[in-house]
C-alpha cells in the first residue's frame, strides 16, 4: 500500500513539473488561435528550433543554458514574424484547407531543414549549472535541478504572459482583436501588426519552452511531432484561445503521461505480473491522444474555451 | 443501369481532356512492353497506388471539403487484414481484400460517426488523433506482430494470381491498373450520384444544403466511407506488393498527409486532380530522393523541397494544378 502511495506522489510531482513545461509548450498555439483562428501544425517544429537554438548558443557564447533562453525567445519570435509575414498572411486570403496546408508545409520543411542541418542524431545539453543536480525531497522521491527550474521559469513565463495580455495596450489590442476583428479594425487598431505579435509571442514562448526542455530532453530533427500533439491535446482540453486553460491542463496531461509507474505499483499491489505494464508505458502518448478525441466530441470547447 | 452510364458518361469535359486522357492510358497499356528500368517500374506502380488513394481521399476532402488527414489508419487496417490472414490462415488475396475494406468501412463508421460533428480544424486535428492512436496500438499488438510488422510467407509457385504473388513486376502493374480504371469510372459515377451533389452542397454551404433536407451528418459519413474503401483496397495490395508491412510506413501521419497532398496539388475536388497530382508528386519524390538520398549530407533535402512546394501551393493556388487549368480556361472564354 506504502508502495502504491508512494509511487502516486511521485507521479504527481513529476507530472506537474512535467505538465508546466507542456502548458508553455501550449501556450503559444492558444495565443495564435485565439488571435486568428490559425492552427500551426509547425508548432512543435518552432519548439525544435528553440531547442537546437539553447543546445548550439550556449557552448558557442560559452555562458550556462538557462543564460540562452532570452536568446531562444528571439530566435523564436523572429522566426513567428517570418512565417506570418512569408506565409501565413498569404494563407488567410484562402480557404482553411489552405490554411492546414500551409503550415503542414512548413513542418515539413523546418523538421527536414534541421535534418540536412544538424543530423538525426539525438542531441542533449551535456554541460551546466543545472545537469545532473538534484534534490532529494523526501524517501524516495529525487527532484532533477534541470526539471524544477524548468517548471519554476515557465510558471514566470505564463505570468509573464498574462501580465502583458491583461495589464497592457498592446494585451488588450491583442484581446480585442481576438473578440472581434472587424470591430478592433474600426478602433483604429493595426490588425495585421498584431496578428504578426500574436505569432512573436507564440514563438518566442514555444522557443522557451524549448529552451527549457533541452536540458532534460533529447533533441532531434524528430521531435515535433510528439509535441505538436500533445500542444494540440492541451489546447482542446483547456480550450482553443485560453491561456488559463492552457496552464491546467498541461499540467493535467502532465500527470497523465507520467501516470504509468502508478499503474505499474498497483498491479504489484495486487501481486500481478509486473510485465503486464510494459504495454502501458509505450501507450502512454496514445492516451493523450485519445484524450483530445474525446474531448473534441464530447465537449469541443474544452475547460475553459470561450470560442467555438 | 443508371449508375453504370453515369460511370461512363464523360461528356462533361471538353474534348482535349479525354484526348489527352486517352493518350495516358495509352501509355499506361503499352508501358510494360516500353524500355524500362525496374526503377521506373517501381515509380509507376506507386503512381497508381497514389493515384487510387488520392481518388480515395478526394470524395471525402475534395467534392465534400473536408480535411482528413488520418487516411492512413485505413491503409494499415487494409494491408494488416491481407497480410494477417494470409500468414495465419492462408487466406487468398482476392478473399482479404474484401473482408479487408469491409472492416476498414466498418471501423469508419465507428470512428465518423463522432469525428463528423467536427468541423474545419477540429476534424482534421482529430483525424490525425485517430490514426496516431491506431498506429500506437498496433505497435504493442502482439497478433500482428508489434512494431516489427509482418512478413508474408513466400509461397514458391510463381506467378500465383490467387495470392498475388509475382516475379515481375508487370503483372502488379496490370492488376493496378485493372483496380485504378475501375475506381476511376466509380469516382465518376459517383460525381454525378445523389450523394455526389449531396457533398457538392455541404461544401458549398452546410447551412442551407441542411435546409434543403440533406442529412449532413450521415452524406459524409458515407462519403468517408467510399474514401476508406478505396484506401483499404490499396492497402490490401500494398502488403502483397511489398511483401513485408509494418505500423510504421502503411500507418505513419506522413502517408496520411501524402494522400492528401495528391489531391491537394492537382487539385481537390476534380475527377483528374489526384491523378495529376500524383504523376508529378510520386516521380519527384522516388527520383529526387534516390538522387539526394545518396549524397551525403543532403538527406531531408527531397523533404525540404517538398515542403517548400506545399506552402507555395497552399499560398498562392490552394485549387491546385487543375485550378490552374480551369482558371487559364475560364480567361480564355471570357475573352
Amino acid at each position: 500500500m506504502e508502495a502504491l502511495f508512494l509511487a502516486m506522489f511521485k507521479a504527481l510531482v513529476a507530472g506537474l513539473l512535467m505538465g508546466l513545461v507542456f502548458a508553455l509548450v501550449a501556450l503559444g498555439l492558444t495565443i495564435i488561435f485565439g488571435v486568428m483562428d490559425v492552427v500551426n501544425f509547425a508548432h512543435g517544429e518552432f519548439l525544435m528550433v528553440g531547442m537546437y537554438a539553447t543546445l548550439l548558443t550556449a557552448p558557442l557564447l560559452g555562458v550556462d543554458p538557462v543564460l540562452t533562453l532570452p536568446f531562444s525567445a528571439l530566435v523564436g519570435a523572429g522566426l513567428g514574424v517570418l512565417c506570418y509575414h512569408g506565409l501565413i498572411r498569404h494563407l488567410l486570403r484562402g480557404p482553411t484547407i489552405a490554411q492546414l496546408f500551409g503550415t503542414f508545409g512548413l513542418m515539413l520543411f523546418l523538421r527536414n531543414l534541421a535534418l540536412m542541418i544538424m543530423g538525426s542524431e539525438p542531441m542533449i545539453v551535456h554541460q551546466g549549472i543545472l545537469v545532473g543536480k538534484s534534490f532529494v525531497v523526501g524517501p524516495g522521491i529525487v527532484l532533477g535541478a534541470t526539471k524544477l527550474a524548468a517548471a519554476a521559469l515557465s510558471l514566470g513565463a505564463f505570468w509573464g504572459a498574462w501580465w502583458l495580455i491583461d495589464r497592457t495596450k498592446t494585451g488588450k489590442a491583442l484581446t480585442a482583436t481576438s473578440l472581434d476583428k472587424e470591430a478592433a479594425m474600426y478602433m483604429g487598431i493595426s490588425t495585421e501588426r498584431v496578428n504578426a505579435l500574436a505569432w512573436a509571442l507564440g514563438g518566442a514562448s514555444v522557443a522557451v519552452a524549448g529552451g527549457l526542455l533541452v536540458n532534460f530532453w533529447p533533441v532531434d530533427p524528430n521531435v515535433g511531432l510528439l509535441f505538436t500533439m500533445i500542444a494540440f491535446a492541451t489546447v482542446a482540453l483547456g480550450g482553443f484561445g485560453s491561456i488559463k486553460g492552457a496552464l491546467v491542463a498541461g499540467v493535467l496531461i502532465g500527470m497523465i503521461v507520467q501516470a504509468p509507474p502508478v499503474w505499474d505499483a498497483m498491479l504489484r499491489l495486487v501481486g500481478s505480473d509486473a510485465a503486464e505494464g510494459f504495454t502501458i508505458h509505450s501507450l502512454k502518448y496514445t492516451f493523450v491522444y485519445l484524450i483530445y478525441f474525446l474531448i473534441m466530441v464530447v465537449r469541443p470547447q474544452g475547460l475553459f474555451g470561450w470560442k467555438q | 443501369m443508371e449508375a453504370i452510364r453515369n460511370a461512363f458518361d464523360f461528356s462533361d469535359f471538353p474534348r482535349l481532356d479525354m484526348t489527352v486522357a486517352g493518350a495516358a492510358l495509352v501509355f499506361l497499356l503499352a508501358f510494360p512492353a516500353l524500355p524500362h528500368s525496374s526503377f521506373a517500374m517501381a515509380t509507376m506502380i506507386q503512381f497508381l497506388m497514389f493515384s487510387l488513394y488520392g481518388m480515395g481521399w478526394n470524395t471525402i476532402g475534395g467534392y465534400a471539403g473536408q480535411v482528413d488527414l488520418g487516411k492512413a489508419q485505413y491503409v494499415g487496417i487494409g494491408a494488416y487484414t491481407t497480410a494477417v490472414m494470409m500468414v495465419r490462415w492462408d487466406v487468398p488475396f482476392w478473399v482479404s481484400m474484401p473482408v479487408g475494406m469491409a472492416l476498414a468501412v466498418g471501423w469508419s463508421f465507428i470512428i465518423g460517426y463522432p469525428l463528423f460533428k467536427l468541423k474545419g480544424h477540429y476534424f482534421a486535428i482529430a483525424t490525425i488523433a485517430t490514426s496516431l492512436v491506431l498506429k500506437d496500438l498496433f505497435e504493442v499488438w502482439d497478433f500482428v506482430g508489434g512494431a516489427k510488422g509482418l512478413e508474408l510467407p513466400l509461397r514458391g509457385n510463381f506467378p500465383d494470381f490467387l495470392y498475388l504473388q509475382f516475379r515481375e513486376d508487370y503483372y502488379y502493374f496490370y492488376i493496378l491498373l485493372a483496380m485504378f480504371l475501375a475506381g476511376l469510372l466509380f469516382i465518376n459515377g459517383f460525381r454525378h450520384s445523389r450523394l455526389g451533389y449531396q457533398l457538392r452542397a455541404i461544401k458549398d454551404n452546410e447551412d442551407v444544403a441542411r435546409s434543403l433536407g440533406i442529412n449532413v451528418h450521415w452524406c459524409k459519413i458515407k462519403a468517408y466511407a467510399v474514401a476508406t474503401a478505396y484506401v483499404a483496397m490499396v492497402g490490401s495490395f500494398h502488403a502483397c506488393y511489398n511483401f513485408n508491412i509494418e505500423p510504421e510506413d502503411t500507418m505513419s501521419l506522413d502517408l496520411s498527409v501524402l494522400i492528401a497532398m495528391m489531391a491537394m496539388l492537382g487539385g481537390a475536388g476534380s475527377l483528374w486532380g489526384p491523378i495529376i497530382g500524383a504523376s508529378i508528386l510520386v516521380p519527384m519524390r522516388s527520383y529526387l530522393g534516390s538522387w539526394l538520398g545518396g549524397q551525403a549530407g543532403l538527406a531531408g533535402l527531397d523533404l525540404v523541397i517538398y515542403g517548400a512546394i506545399i506552402m507555395l501551393i497552399a499560398a498562392v493556388q490552394p485549387r491546385g494544378v487543375w485550378g490552374m487549368v480551369e482558371a487559364v480556361r475560364g480567361r480564355r472564354r471570357g475573352v
